[in-house]
């Protein structure tokens, strides 16, 4: 190797012979830097592959809270409902299974790296008041965040909650 | 120096990219997302904000966040233009002293490039920790249409977030970089940008690898929510009619609607209908209510019309500030994500009369664009290194005629490839590297570029000898192949001049005379080798019959003395049919005399120095193609 370079100096003049050897150093640790980051992002890739599936089977699974939300208090009780609930677990217990976990929104300090404001409405500032649709995470990494509405510092007053909040509260 | 990444600064979306082995990438956010929402806030707790956060917190803190910066860079406050965004934004804009305009966040005024620079802070910080290196020259994009203190202003922010603008460059220039336009001579490009929020049409003169814009038009408040808006509004009035209830009352389940407008916009790009559902999205007194709305393209395509439409003026316009035709326009570059959308590209197909390019993803061509330009400013300093590919694929013949590839076809050169072979026969003396070039499988259908023969290998069973082949091809693709008998260390190798650079016809006629020669050669070695194995076997022959002759019958001794007096005979004149023939004579007749003596001594080893060397070795099959044909050959190990 060193004879080699002596040999390119020789031939080409110091200045190009740097210039070259300048690059080709470069060209080396770009080459082993993006193997680096190959390998990183190949094991990313492999954790993070069903992001995607995941991210439209999760509004199946919102449905499904809504719809638990909702149940009129007559059907609740029935053991056809308690079939669709352990259908509900299954898919939740399956999701979590690939690593898939629950953002803790309600009640919570409004946090915007797990959560997404959609609306302010009273009650303590700062504080989730309201979780619109849940937040998830896979691996840790957020891939969903809690839609939520955030206190405003207003007393609650029965007339000042938002039209938003009352077709929620309908069914639960 | 370190190298350069490119930045498209957009009004509501911003994106990095860098050059990686010699193509441009997107570079991720540290949130892993390839769009950073060009966004920033200041929260309740004085805490600073940028992208993502910052637009999730929006909603509790519109006051103190500022989003559309770039709509208020580098102009004056009395400017229209600020006088109207002014009304649309819940964040204060104020007067500086010298009549440029500011905003206010967390209770302090801010100018344009200072916000701007936060925006451009993460995206570097997050390439930096994406890279693992310092990130300090950047190329950052501007519309066309930017007046000097615009672009001034940009490039102040780049210099407070602690980047050296290496260069301020068109978005259209850009784009043009990112579909690799600059390779051509000349033409006239159009570039039709429909981004999420703005409309942007700019028509370039492009010439020896330089861009100037000839026009610029569009509409600043035209684009892809736009889109999203009429979908929403669509759905909320199909929904009252339906249910009798007006989702725009309801926050949570707005949003909902806009999320599904939003994703069914995206599916109807590929799909040609698709279901809007969205169970439990309110209730009345009656019970819950449920969205059930199919929207197909040719609906969603009458909503949009207008809008689409209303693109087409500037285009319009661009052409006629140009003085051009739509004629007259080379290349239609389609940018920004809203051209995804089939109506889009059919009107800019009618109106330009030509099918515009979509290759590049429209969201990143200009920050892939800007990386480009990075690369080639960089390149000042790097040198333009072009590297070639081989394109065609480098092997040897194996066992059977196969060809066996040891560098396949399109491999980026400089380049090298070993791989260990072994011989076909026992005690093969010597193998021939048949060096061949092309794609089919028998190695005979393929071009041949050279051949050489590595011998010297000791006797061994097939199989035995480990022969490594490397070939390696330069950076000027001139090929090497090497045989190396790992046992020896015995090494034979060949030059090959590459075809690169030659015309198609000095390839082919290389190529003709290579094959020409390579059959002379074959001939000239076949008859050597012949000698040789004749020789070789004589001196086996005498040998034998030295240490066991007084084994071997009478008449088989006087046989064999023929068969070499013949053998030695042949040998004196140029006739090597005739020396193969006796060859193979006394090959046979020695074959007897192992038969004779073990005969004589049952249960004794065999002799030493017995005929099988010589049957063999390479000579005795030139006489018949087949084997003529294997002694060359290798074995796979």
């Amino acid at each position: 190797m060193e004879e080699d370079r002596q040999e390119v100096t020789a031939e080409l003049g110091a200045p190009d012979a740097q210039r070259y050897l300048d690059n080709w150093r470069r060209a080396e640790a770009d080459f082993e830097n993006y193997k680096k980051r190959i390998e990183l992002e190949r094991a990313e890739t492999a954790r993070f592959a069903s992001t995607t599936l995941i991210l439209n089977i999760l509004p199946v699974l919102d449905d499904l809270d809504r719809a638990f939300k909702s149940i009129p208090e007559k059907l609740a009780h029935l053991t056809w409902a308690d079939g669709i609930r352990l259908i509900h677990r299954k898919l939740q217990a399956t999701l979590e299974a690939q690593g898939v976990t629950e953002i803790k929104a309600l009640g919570e300090t409004f946090d915007p790296s797990i959560h997404e404001a959609v609306g302010q409405t009273a009650g303590e500032e700062g504080k989730v008041i309201e979780e619109a649709q849940k937040g998830y995470r896979l691996h840790g990494r957020v891939i969903r965040p809690a839609f939520v509405i955030v206190g405003n510092g207003e007393r609650p007053e029965r007339n000042e909650t938002e039209s938003a909040t009352d077709s929620h509260d309908s069914g639960g | 120096m370190a190298r350069a990444v490119g930045i498209d600064l957009g009004t509501t979306f911003s994106l990095i990219a860098t050059m990686q082995g010699g193509d441009p990438v997107i570079i991720p956010t540290s949130e892993g997302e390839r769009l950073l929402p060009s966004v920033v806030a200041v929260s309740k707790t004085g805490e600073r904000l940028v992208g993502w956060l910052a637009k999730r917190q929006a909603v509790t803190n519109p006051e103190n966040t500022i989003f559309s910066i770039k709509r208020l860079m580098g102009r004056k406050f009395k400017d229209p233009s600020v006088q109207f965004d002014m009304k649309k934004v819940p964040y204060k804009i104020t007067e500086a002293p010298n009549g440029d305009c500011k905003v206010v966040m967390g209770g302090k005024e801010y100018s344009p490039p200072e916000i701007s620079a936060m925006i451009l802070q993460k995206l570097k910080t997050d390439a930096e920790a994406y890279l693992g290196e310092k990130v300090t020259d950047a190329v950052i994009t501007v519309p066309a249409y930017f007046n000097d203190s615009q672009r001034q202003a940009t490039k102040d922010a780049g210099a407070i977030a602690g980047l050296n603008v290496i260069r301020i460059i068109n978005e259209p220039t850009a784009s043009s970089l990112a579909y690799g336009l600059d390779k051509k001579k000349e033409a006239i490009v159009a570039v039709y940008d429909l981004g999420g929020g703005t409309f942007d049409v700019s028509v370039l003169e492009m010439g020896e690898g330089t861009f100037q814009v000839k026009s610029t038009s569009g509409d600043t408040h035209l684009g892809g929510d736009d889109f999203d808006q009429r979908i929403l509004d669509w759905l909320c009035d199909e929904f009252k009619k339906q249910a009798g209830i007006d989702l725009r009352q309801d926050k949570m389940a707005l949003q909902r609607v806009r999320d599904a407008a939003e994703k069914a916009k995206r599916e109807l790009s590929t799909m040609q209908q698709t279901e809007i559902s969205l169970p439990y999205i309110t209730a009345d007194a009656s019970g819950p209510k449920h969205m059930n709305i199919v929207l197909n393209r040719s609906k969603m395509e009458q909503l949009v019309m207008e809008l689409v439409d209303r693109s087409i003026g500037p285009c319009r316009q661009a052409l006629q500030d140009a003085g051009l035709t739509p004629a007259q326009i080379n290349e239609v570059l389609l940018v920004g994500g809203q051209t995804r959308t089939p109506l889009v590209q059919t009107k800019v197909t009618e109106f330009f009369g030509q099918e515009p390019k979509k290759t590049v993803n429209p969201d990143e061509a200009v920050a892939l664009g800007a990386a480009i330009q990075g690369g080639v400013l960089k390149g000042e300093v790097r040198e333009v290194l072009l590297l070639d590919v081989t394109p065609l694929t480098l092997g040897i013949e194996t066992l059977g005629g196969v060809a066996t590839p040891l560098i396949p076809r399109n491999t980026t050169i400089p380049t090298s490839k070993s791989q260990v072979f072994s011989t076909a026969a026992d005690s093969q003396p010597s193998v021939e590297v048949h060096v061949i070039q092309g794609e089919r499988p028998m190695a005979g259908d393929n071009k041949t570029l050279g051949r050489f023969i590595l011998d010297g290998i000791l006797p061994a069973p097939r199989g035995m000898p480990q022969i490594e082949v490397a070939f390696d091809i330069d950076a000027n693709g001139i090929l090497s192949v090497s045989a190396k008998d790992k046992g020896t260390g015995r090494e034979q190798k060949i030059t090959i001049t590459a075809s690169s650079g030659l015309s198609k016809e000095e390839v082919e006629k290389m190529t003709r005379d290579a094959e020409a020669h390579a059959a002379d050669d074959t001939r000239k070695k076949e008859e050597i080798e012949a000698r040789n194995t004749a020789d070789n076997l004589v001196y086996q022959a005498e040998k034998v019959m030295r240490e066991h002759g007084d084994k071997v019958p009478a008449d088989l001794k006087q046989q064999i003395e023929g068969k070499i007096a013949a053998v030695r005979s042949a040998l004196q004149g140029q006739d090597a049919a005739y020396i193969r023939r006796t060859v193979q004579e006394l090959t046979e007749t020695m074959q007897k005399i192992g038969a004779s003596v073990y005969q004589q001594q049952p249960g004794a080893p065999p002799p030493g120095g017995q005929a099988p060397p010589g049957a063999e070795g390479p000579g005795p099959g030139k006489g018949k193609p087949d084997e003529g044909t294997v002694e060359g050959e290798f074995r796979e190990v």
